[in-house]
């Protein structure tokens, strides 16, 4: 198929990676598996959804999560960013800060619940910080390799035109230059804080939320349910992903868009 | 033209997926056979949960009564796995992961009622869990504890059930008048307790005694008070087993017995098994024995009336889709003194 500038539009390979995989999960499902404890069928979810809308509680769900989410990478950018810079600026930041870093990284979200029931107890703070942990090295991380990535070049420019202090250097020269990886850690980052939003709402933290609700089904082996917030969780990740790239592409990297594809 | 290839691939992904479907699709049971034409069984799979009213399990293990007591049916190898709740635990079951599962009867109904093929056939124990507030507050009766959070095990499970329903039935309405908190396992809701971000829990022993001997709250309501001979834990067994082997059964069912007797009549070295086995403290356990009004009573014939209870106020909390019956839930033909 060919659009009208020229291009080639695959979209309706995407479209059809989508139904194969309804055939192939309907046939499953109905005909090898037969047993909808093991392999809900797409008609037993679709009708577990309609009765969650019925009960009108996804839209809850859904707000509890965001409340949760918003919390979780709101604070790993907060404190993310700036220590990402401090390290990939200074040389100093970077000996003091990196085996903190290193040492905290690979603990894993699942392993802070104790903490976060201690320190913030069963409140969305609670699920906020198990997000944040997820969330907030990918930032620091990413931040880090791209300022340390700025060409010296820019720098030595930006100097020369002026940008005498580390401040406005910052500002004006590198940070525009490490915002495309700045960007792709964020994308990481929003990926891997909601999955951990499933480990947030493990503990008590609320009576509603699309994690929440998915252990709840799963307690009660409803797994038509779970895989309805199972689908529900991977959508809005997606939503979330397309809606930051574009709002990214569309603001800050209007000049990197479609330099290679 | 490109659409052939594409359509060659996807058809040849198809039947990839179909083969690889096919080859991980496990067996339902409950299909085959029927007693003396049924394959032996060689290994016998149980579950159990690290609480006191499961004792007789931890003990018929440690000891190898089990594998002893089963040898002459032909099993010759007899596993355990612990699990934190049961909602885990029938998840297993209803997987066919395990064969024969000590938990708490609220589990096994929305296992069942979910297509689970097993029976109930003895129980384990009734009673047996506590509220414990912590420190500072003060209890005088179910009232004082408006506005209060609670924190126990998530829906479905036995405690969250005789909970909500003796907050009903005084009156107080769960989720308004009392927070519940449904928490993943007994260690997160002592660690709010003991963090004071929760004013109260309620956990089977030897859960209450663990705070109270380190100081975090006091046992304030015994479970028995909430509903009285309530039953706990039960011993549930898959439904093949049962058709194919009722001789096991009647065996494991023997042998848990024998364990009760034993403990019944070795307390201190039943806690140091148990202790031994979960990593929990010695003091604790014997604490908690001398403080829990649990009973080990293996006779189903006595539970079946609460856990019909359940299964209504579970039904009606829509937890499960539809009401189970005496015949959906128990085998009661092979329990023997």
């Amino acid at each position: 198929m060919v659009t009208e500038n020229g291009k080639n539009n695959y979209r309706w390979l995407g479209l059809c990676a989508l139904l194969l995989v309804l055939i192939v999960w309907e046939i499953a499902a109905v005909i090898i598996v037969a047993n909808p404890f093991i392999l809900p069928s797409p008609p037993d979810v679709f009708l577990a959804f309609i009765g969650l809308i019925e009960k009108g509680r996804l839209l809850l769900d859904f707000e509890v999560s965001m409340e949760h989410f918003i919390i979780g990478i709101g604070a790993a950018l907060v404190v993310g960013i700036p220590i990402g810079i401090a390290m990939g600026w200074s040389r100093k930041f970077d000996a003091f800060l990196d085996p903190v870093v290193e040492l905290l990284r690979p603990i894993p979200p699942l392993a802070w619940i104790p903490f976060a029931i201690i320190w913030f107890g069963l409140t969305a703070s609670s699920a906020g910080f198990v997000i944040f942990i997820g969330a907030v090295f990918p930032i620091v991380i990413n931040t880090y390799s791209g300022f340390r990535s700025v060409p010296k070049i820019y720098v030595e420019a930006g100097r020369m035109l002026g940008c005498t202090k580390n401040l406005s250097l910052i500002r004006h020269v590198a940070f525009p230059a490490a915002l495309p990886s700045i960007a792709s850690g964020i994308r990481i980052a929003t990926g891997v804080g909601w999955m951990c939003l499933v480990a947030a709402e493990l503990f008590g933290v609320s009576n509603n939320g699309l994690g929440m609700a998915l252990w709840f089904y799963y307690d009660l082996h409803q797994m038509d349910s779970v895989v309805v917030y199972m689908l529900l969780l991977g959508f809005i990740g997606l939503v979330i992903d397309m809606g930051f790239r574009h709002y990214m592409n569309r603001h800050f990297l209007r000049w990197q868009v479609k330099e290679v594809a | 033209m490109k659409f052939p290839k594409i359509g060659a691939a996807a058809l040849l992904a198809l039947a990839l997926v179909l083969v690889i479907v096919a080859a991980g699709c496990t067996q339902q049971s409950g299909t085959a056979g029927s007693p003396g034409t049924a394959a032996p069984v060689k290994d016998i799979r149980i579950g159990y949960q690290p609480s006191t009213h499961q004792m007789a399990e931890i003990t018929a293990m440690n000891k190898g009564w089990y594998a002893q007591d089963l040898a002459q049916y032909g099993v010759t190898n007899v596993t355990d796995t612990v699990f934190p709740t049961g909602a885990p635990e029938m998840q297993a079951m209803l997987a066919n992961q395990i064969d024969v599962a000590y938990v708490g009867a609220a589990p096994v109904l929305s296992a069942i009622s979910t297509g689970l093929d097993a029976k109930i056939v003895a129980g384990v124990n009734t009673q047996g869990s506590d509220l414990v507030i912590r420190n500072g507050l003060t209890y005088s009766g179910p009232q004082s504890l408006k506005g209060l959070t609670i924190a126990t095990f998530p829906a479905g499970t036995i405690q969250d059930t005789v909970l909500r329903n003796w907050l009903s039935k005084n009156n107080l309405t769960p989720g308004t008048d009392v927070t519940i908190k449904g928490m993943s396992s007994a260690g997160d809701a002592a660690t709010a307790l003991t963090a004071g971000k929760v004013d109260a829990v309620f956990l089977p022993t030897p859960n209450p005694s663990v705070i109270v001997n380190q100081g975090a709250g006091k046992i304030v309501v015994h479970s028995g008070e909430m509903y009285p001979n309530h039953t706990c834990c039960v011993l549930v067994v898959s439904g093949k087993l049962i058709r194919e082997h009722p001789e096991i059964v009647k065996q494991i069912i023997q042998t848990n017995n024998k364990a009760v007797a034993w403990n019944e009549a070795n307390l201190n070295e039943a806690a140091a098994i148990y202790a031994n086995k979960t990593g929990a403290k010695l003091t604790d356990v014997q604490a908690s024995l001398q403080e829990w009004d649990g009973n080990w009573a293996s006779d189903p014939n006595i539970i079946v009336q609460p856990v019909l209870d359940y299964a209504a106020f579970q039904y009606q909390n829509g937890y499960i889709k539809k009401n189970l019956t005496e015949a959906d839930l128990f085998d009661l033909t092979l329990y023997q003194k």
